[in-house]
């Protein structure tokens, strides 16, 4: 089973970014950039998936041309082979398309993606990419056993693959649901689908001699001409110091008439 | 609180990129294989096992320590049985050994700083890997083909541990007593015999452990020249099967600190029926266990420093966030409460930590560097004077952090107040663990002594005198780099005052006084890691110059290490002038107080 797997660059989540002076966009001199959380899972299932079924993973990048390490360290992880779209910041509906089009080429039976990547949170590129190509789609995978059970600790895959159809498990409101799909068909993963294991020194080094093949964007012919625009970055409001209440009394009226939500 | 980083990754990308030359490393043929990305890889990977896996685990192991069970069994931390298989899936055990046996021949530089997050998560669970790696070494330098087939793919693969197997009751310090025996029997030897204090020397996380042991062949002359190292397992190999081979465990230590791995009281055929294998020629076991001691004394060095960084790292978190008093202008007591980093007093302490924790990562990382020179650079002459240096500065680089990291870790005690010295808090733990560091591996008195009765006078002083050129290149760096020119003055004033004292005490000891030269080697020891340190900081203080102006967004971090530099100069090492006149003048208040004065 061919799989494709997407790993987007993103700012390191453990530390705090910087907005421009202008507010335009976000100070990327100096950051430290990670793959995107999801995308690891992502990269995790596909490999556990390729375990018990064969095949190959095929990671794609669509990004700054330093993501190259990002790539490099899920083919550390265990993929086979990466393509790198080497563009600038992009926005969902650019990615999917340009994501069609290499699905297309390559004809994969399932594509795995992170729900979202923790820079720009926007959760859209998966189910563009699925209605894009009329796939079906199961966003928001999970495991039911979840992650400190046995069928993690033995590194089973969350999404069960037989006779064509994958099974899904998907978190949603208040509990899971269970989809059968028919491949090729669009996984997009939550955060309790699995634990991604670390690129070990051996994969790392073997990692250096697989391919990663480097596209530049314009050789897609896709119009990736922004759909959606960043008026402006703000940082949250900085969080008020609390008052002490005297007495349950005391709070209830505060919460009626200053905070008024109740 | 943030959750606690370990170490800081902008320190070890400073120490990598900036102060040390990587990239000088990388061009030598032996790390051909690796790059920038490689390097970056693995780092990531043992940061992230350190901080998501091990770290967590780490309250719980030291809560809850090992011990001999009734049925005598010694069982590893249920935790430990989840972290090994990942911690041996990274790579760890044989990440700097030569691809014949199975390693990735990465540079000993990249190797202990990535151990450093490890052992900074959790020392104890690190341990049981080190332990494995030393030991698997010390079979891959010294033993037959036949051994090294036996034991080093089991080994460096994990599926078996290794422990150093040396401290009997009457030989700790002095190796020479050692009175395990060892009697021939044709293709292996009969040992009976105790060890004490065997960390890693029995738990069930693997089928088998094999003990690097020293012993005495029957009929062996006394002395140093008469002790052998033997590989001794745990279990021996029968056909396919895995057999008992008469190793008892007698007891589990209950232990101040590095309670996550049991450190045991071993007998060796007990029923005469304990076999091990010569590794090495007969009577050469301390030869061949010198020839390790470097990597082992900068790994006790590292855990001192990892130690440090954690609970530096957690002291900064929490001086920042806990509200107590107000600035001496402040007037007013309805005022709120500051957070206590904002009293001078407490950063006092917090600069004083982080002078410490730097300095001594970045005299490990540069000490691993001079490791890696003389072990892989092309020119002979150079690896020479790498190898002279790293002699020199191996015993600094491990007990310097040992003891300074002692008062950094009380120091964290002090920041988190009455809520230190409760359990609830980690720094309690984190100084316990870090009180060993300066006992084991030779004491810090051990290595006050091979400083000066051997490392200093070795070839006549060639070390010495390199060290002097090392210094005297950071010198003219840094006036050049424009760092406040009385650090250079000072740093070469020590300097010039330990040579001439090292002149000195070598002239005593010519003279046949060795009584008077050795008799402050403890305050020796303690000057020279005063200016090695500073001379650590003077080059830091020169990257961090270059760096100010190359790369201001990252103003703060270079600021601070301005400030650490000048606080290790200004405040520490004019303490060199003090220690030289003791040594000198050879003080003599303990040199002639008697036993029964006490
Ligand atoms: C937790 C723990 C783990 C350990 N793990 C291991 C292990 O895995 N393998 C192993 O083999 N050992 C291990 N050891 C043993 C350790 O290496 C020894 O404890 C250490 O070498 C000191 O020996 P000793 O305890 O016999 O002290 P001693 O040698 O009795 O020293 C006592 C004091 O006397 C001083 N002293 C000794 N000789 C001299 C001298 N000639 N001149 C001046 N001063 C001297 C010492 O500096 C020290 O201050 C461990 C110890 C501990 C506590």
């Amino acid at each position: 089973m061919k799989i494709l797997v997407t790993v987007k660059r993103v700012t390191d989540y453990e530390r705090k970014v910087k907005i421009s002076p202008d507010g335009l966009s976000l100070v990327t001199e100096g950051m430290n950039f990670v793959p995107n959380p999801f995308d690891e899972i992502a990269v995790e299932e596909a490999l556990r998936l390729q375990k018990a079924h064969g095949g190959e993973v095929v990671v794609i990048s669509i990004g700054h041309k330093d993501a190259s390490k990002e790539i490099r360290q899920a083919l550390a992880m265990g993929a086979d082979r990466g393509i790198h779209v080497i563009a600038e910041e992009l926005d969902p509906d650019a990615v999917a398309r340009l994501l069609m089009k290499i699905v297309e080429e390559e004809k994969p039976e399932l594509v795995i993606m992170g729900k979202q990547a923790t820079d720009d949170d926007a959760n859209q590129a998966g189910q563009l990419l699925a209605g894009y190509l009329g796939w079906p789609q199961a966003t928001f995978a999970s495991k039911v056993e979840g992650l400190d059970s046995e069928a993690e600790k033995a590194q089973t895959p969350g999404v069960v693959i037989a006779g064509g159809e994958a099974t899904v498990i998907r978190e949603i409101d208040g509990g899971l649901e269970t989809l059968k799909l028919k491949l090729p068909a669009i996984v997009t993963t939550d955060l309790r689908l699995n634990h991604p294991r670390f690129a070990s020194l051996p994969g790392i080094m073997k990692a250096k001699k697989k391919p990663i093949k480097e596209v530049p964007v314009a050789s897609f012919g896709v119009d990736i001409t922004p759909k959606v625009r960043n008026v402006k970055y703000a940082e949250p409001p900085a969080r008020k110091a609390g008052v002490k209440v005297a007495d349950v009394a005391e709070l209830v009226n505060k919460l009626k008439t200053e905070a008024k939500v109740i | 609180m943030a959750s606690n980083p370990l170490v800081s990754d902008r320190d070890v990308q400073f120490l990598l990129e900036e102060v040390l030359d990587l990239g000088r490393l990388l061009r030598l043929p032996a790390f051909a294989d690796h790059n920038q990305e490689t390097i970056e890889l693995y780092l990531a990977s043992c940061r992230r096992l350190a901080r998501e896996v091990l770290f967590p685990a780490y309250k719980p192991m030291d809560e809850e320590p090992s011990y001999l069970e009734e049925d005598g069994a010694v069982r590893a931390h249920p935790l430990m049985h989840v972290m090994y298989p990942s911690l041996v899936g990274l790579g760890l055990i044989s990440a700097t050994r030569p691809a014949e046996v199975g390693g990735q021949a990465l540079p000993q530089t990249i190797g202990l700083l990535a151990s450093v997050y490890l052992m900074a998560a959790n020392l104890s669970a690190t341990g049981y890997l080190g332990l494995t790696s030393g030991a698997a070494r010390l079979i891959e330098s010294f033993g037959t083909d036949t051994l090294k087939e036996r034991f080093l793919p089991k080994m460096y693969g994990g599926e078996w541990t290794g422990t150093m197997a040396l401290t009997e009751p009457q030989a700790g310090s002095s190796l020479t007593d050692v009175k395990t025996r060892a009697t021939p029997a044709g293709g292996y030897y009969l040992i009976e015999g105790s060890k004490v204090f065997i960390s890693g020397g029995d738990h069930d996380l693997v089928p088998n452990i094999v003990h690097l042991t020293l012993a005495r062949i029957d009929g062996a002359p006394l002395g140093i020249k008469g002790v052998s190292l033997f590989a001794i397992p745990k279990r021996r190999e029968e056909g396919a099967r895995l057999v008992d081979n008469d190793v008892i465990t007698a007891g589990v230590f209950k232990k101040v600190g590095w309670r996550g791995i049991p450190s045991v009281a071993l007998n060796f055929g007990e029923r005469g029926d304990c076999r091990g294998w010569l590794v090495g020629e007969p009577h050469q076991g301390i030869k061949c266990m010198f020839q390790m001691m470097n990597e082992a004394r900068l790994m006790v060095g590292a855990n001192a420093v990892a130690t440090a960084s954690v609970a530096y790292h957690q002291s900064v978190a929490y001086a920042t966030e806990r509200p107590q008093g107000r600035p001496f202008t402040s007037k007013d007591p309805a005022a709120p409460q500051v957070p206590i980093i904002e009293h001078a007093d407490v950063r006092r302490m917090l600069l004083r930590q982080k002078a410490i924790v730097e300095g001594g990562l970045g005299l490990l990382a540069q000490t691993a560097y001079f490791a890696d020179v003389a072990e892989h650079e092309t020119d002979a002459e150079t690896r020479k004077r790498a190898r002279l240096l790293l002699d020199l500065l191996t015993p600094i680089a491990k007990s310097f952090p040992a003891e300074a990291g002692q008062e950094s870790n009380s120091l964290s005690v002090q920041i988190h107040g009455g809520y230190g010295y409760t359990s609830e808090f980690y720094p309690e733990a984190w100084w316990r663990d870090q009180r060993l560091n300066a006992i084991h591996e030779g004491t810090t008195g051990i290595q006050g002594f091979d400083l000066l009765g051997r490392k200093v006078v070795a070839e006549e002083g060639a070390a010495f005198l390199f060290l002097n050129e090392e210094i005297g290149r950071a010198l003219s760096a840094a006036r050049s780099a424009g760092v406040d020119p009385t650090w250079g003055d000072a740093v070469a004033k020590a300097l010039e005052e330990i040579g001439r004292l090292t002149l000195h005490l070598g002239g005593l000891g010519l003279s046949g006084q060795v009584e008077s030269m050795m008799a402050h080697s403890h305050d020796y020891l303690n000057a020279m890691s005063l200016l090695v340190v500073s001379w650590i900081w003077l080059q830091q203080a020169t990257a961090a110059h270059k760096g100010l102006k190359e790369r201001p967004e990252h103003a703060d971090f270079y600021r601070g290490k301005l400030q650490a530099a000048q606080y290790w100069i200004r405040t520490e090492l004019p303490k060199v002038n003090h220690l030289v006149r003791l040594a000198e003048e050879v003080e003599a208040s303990y040199l002639e107080m008697r036993p029964e004065w006490f």
